[in-house]
């Protein structure tokens, strides 16, 4: 317990990032709220609808379940690169002896490129006329049949537009998670390997209950991130072709800034909120439940 | 807490009924505001090329100006990309905050934005400066509203053909369409010669929209998407359903390069002029790159073109088809005052021979264009077809239909010709998004 002066200074030091947290973060949440009880396009008169947009929402527009699972799906594909990639390499470079700055280099580039570097790589390699790298490589190894224009096939389209955001940060949650394996005390290691515990049993035993606050900040900060994704798939495909590779993200802004209809799209904005605060919330009781058990 | 709440949401709504209402006091029709020209910096956000001939004439008439009026300056904004602009253009309208200059479509948005006072009478703006006789009437029409006001002023006229390479449909033993409805059969024997039928930028969507407003037009005229956009006609309707029909039949001969909806504008074009591809459909904005000695020279003597082929019964004739003025420039009513409209006084009359020099057509009658020395024949031929053009032009329908419609047709185009939907489906889904989009933008 702080003694009451200090306790003071550190209100005082802790007061000026709350008030710019609360009107940089919470105020626009605010307004989305109230703006999403309103039709409004931006230069007619406000006017009060009640629950209507809502209604509309879960009832009345199909774009909006389709972009809403399409969500999920993006965010299933870039968590299990993200994550599972991350743990993947992270796990075996702690093995490695040689090369280990080398190769955490080469996988955290991808982080640091610009987002629309990387979409228009992703369009030339997805490309098949020009045939593009994905397509090429298929045909080398006797694959030709799966030739296709990834991007424009509805049934791929989801899945192509995925691979890019999670490939684009699986370096940075493998640096992440190779900070916390290199943690694990060294002596528990050992101490298990004598006892005769397989290499499986050592990760997860003891190397991944050890990780697993880690864990949970980043499968947290992969989720609100896959959840809010949005750069990528819309200058690859701009939700296309039809509302294969439409986001609840990319409908959101399309809605407020192509087909000015701000009340409307306060009201998805509303919902990504929420539904964003509630994956965090399965996230933190489905790990604290298994970490008590 | 619930009080705590309240006060922020009546904040919330202060702030944006402040941010909506406000400003704009002054009256549209007086175009010529009297009083002392006070030189200042004006602004015009516009969505042109960068390094194009109306940024760069604009830029100089504007020197010239201001060496009279010391203190004048004209800052021009351009965002060429148009669904970009077009956001930028509608948030700042939302917050209040255009510029003196402003260009835009005649779109729904647009006609919401005149009928809220907010952009001056182009009409008597022209006809007070005593140019309004000069230009063609045709691109005066492009820029009205369905009213027949007139509140954006065109800088360019451009006519808009089917490019062709003679080689590639000589090789497939196909001519030059007479009829619409022989261009998917076209397209077949092109593919079967192991030839791209057509080149299209799929990436912006509004070349794809360019097609399903073809059928239409010859079928039932102009005033089928003015009816259209308003619920008043429905795809259900013959028109509509050749259109749709038609579009499905050009999926199904696969008259698109494969995967074309991923593939941009400079691709389409790069197609067409290395020779891939057969067919390539744009305006003469182009003539640059497709009339002149900077076209490969392999394709250069292969190229022609062909006007919107018509069909049996068409209501419009060969000589009518898309010639578009370009987007156009609106003034703003509330920052007019003497400079802005002394400015345009002195810009407007100059504009026409300058641009005309540089090869482009102006949209005035009053200047020749100027042929480029490196052109090739087709240069000429391209202008001369706007001397003898119908009454009756095809309005591109990205211009007429309210946005959440036109993004959803834009869409579903792309699901029909790629055969991922039915005719029936994508009848029914656009008669249902237009029967819901319009009442609000067309009330």
């Amino acid at each position: 317990m702080l003694p009451n002066r200090s306790r003071l200074s550190v209100l005082v030091f802790l007061l000026p990032p709350l008030l710019l947290y609360g009107a940089a973060v919470l105020f626009p949440i605010l307004q989305s709220l109230v703006l999403s009880f309103f039709s409004w396009n931006g230069i007619s008169d406000m006017e009060f609808v009640g629950l209507a947009n809502y209604v509309r929402m879960f009832t009345g527009d199909d774009i909006f379940w389709r972009s809403f699972f399409n969500a999920l799906g993006y965010l299933a594909i870039c968590l299990v690169l993200q994550l599972g990639g991350a743990l993947l390499v992270a796990s075996l470079l702690t093995s490695l002896s040689r090369g280990r700055e080398l190769i955490k280099t080469l996988y955290l580039l991808p982080a640091v490129i610009s987002t629309v570097a990387i979409a228009f790589l992703f369009v030339r390699i997805y490309s098949i006329d020009p045939v593009g790298l994905l397509n090429q490589v298929l045909q080398w190894i006797g694959l030709g049949a799966l030739e296709r224009p990834w991007l424009s096939d509805i049934n791929t389209v989801l899945a192509a537009v995925s691979v890019p955001e999670g490939w684009r940060f699986t370096g940075l949650y493998m640096l992440i998670l190779y900070a916390a394996l290199l943690s694990v005390p060294l002596e528990l290691e050992e101490a298990a390997r004598l006892d005769g515990a397989s290499r499986w049993q050592l990760f997860t035993k003891i190397r991944f209950p050890h990780i697993r606050p880690v864990w949970i900040t980043t499968t947290i900060m992969a989720t609100t991130y896959g959840l809010r994704g949005f750069d990528i798939p819309y200058l690859m495909t701009n939700g296309g072709p039809g509302q294969s590779s439409e986001l609840l993200t990319t409908y959101m802004y399309k809605t407020a800034f192509t087909s000015t209809d701000f009340g409307y799209a306060s009201t998805i904005s509303v919902f990504i909120v929420v539904e964003c605060l509630a994956a965090v919330g399965l996230i933190l009781f489905m790990l604290k439940r298994k970490a008590d058990a | 807490m619930i009080k705590l709440f309240r006060t922020a949401a009546v904040a919330a709504v202060t702030a944006l009924a402040l941010a909506a209402c406000g400003g704009g006091a002054s009256n549209p029709s007086n175009v010529s505001p009297t009083g002392e020209i006070k030189p200042r910096e004006i602004s015009w956000l516009l969505s042109r090329p960068a390094d194009g001939a109306v940024i760069n004439i604009m830029k100089k008439l504007a020197d010239d100006y201001a060496k009279d009026h010391p203190g004048f300056s004209l800052n021009l904004i351009t965002t060429p990309d148009r669904p970009s602009y077009i956001q930028k253009l509608e948030t700042l309208a939302a917050a209040n905050k255009l510029p003196e200059l402003f260009d835009t479509d005649a779109t729904p948005f647009a006609q919401q934005l005149a009928k809220q006072g907010k952009m001056v009478d182009a009409e008597k703006l022209l006809k007070d400066l005593g140019v309004y006789d000069n230009y063609r009437p045709s691109a005066l029409d492009y820029q009205r509203f369905d009213d027949g006001s007139l509140n954006m002023i065109p800088f360019q006229f451009e006519l808009e053909f089917i490019w062709y390479n003679k080689a590639l449909l000589q090789k497939a033993g196909v001519s030059v369409p007479k009829s619409l409805d022989d261009l998917p059969a076209m397209c077949t024997a092109l593919r079967k010669a192991g030839i791209t039928p057509i080149a299209i930028d799929g990436q912006d969507q509004w070349p794809l929209e360019r097609y399903v407003a073809y059928q239409p037009f010859r079928e039932a005229g102009p005033d089928f998407i003015q009816k259209l956009k308003k619920g008043e006609a429905k795809f259900s309707d013959p028109a509509g359903q050749k259109s749709v029909q038609w579009m499905e039949a050009l999926g199904k001969a696969k008259c698109f390069q494969d995967g074309f909806s991923s593939q941009g504008y400079s691709d389409a074009q790069n197609q067409f002029t290395s020779g891939q591809a057969a067919m390539y459909n744009i305006g003469t904005w182009e003539l640059p790159s497709l009339a002149t000695d900077k076209l490969n020279p392999a394709v250069r003597d292969n190229t022609d073109f062909f006007t919107l082929p018509t069909t049996q019964g068409s209501v419009t004739a060969a000589n009518e088809y898309v010639s578009p003025s370009g987007i156009g420039m609106a003034v703003n009513t509330k920052t007019y005052d003497p400079l802005v409209s002394d400015f345009l006084k002195f810009a407007l009359v100059k504009y026409p021979s300058e641009y005309a020099a540089t090869g482009a057509l102006s949209p005035t009658t009053n200047v020749e264009t100027a042929v480029p020395a490196n052109a090739t024949p087709l240069y000429k031929k391209a202008l001369e077809k706007a001397n003898d053009l119908g009454n009756e032009q095809a309005m591109p329908w990205d211009t007429q239909l309210d946005p959440t419609t036109n993004g959803r047709l834009q869409q579903e185009l792309v699901l029909l010709v790629q055969g991922n939907i039915t005719p029936e489906q994508f009848t029914s889904t656009m008669d249902n998004a237009v029967a819901q989009n319009a009442p609000k933008f067309f009330k």
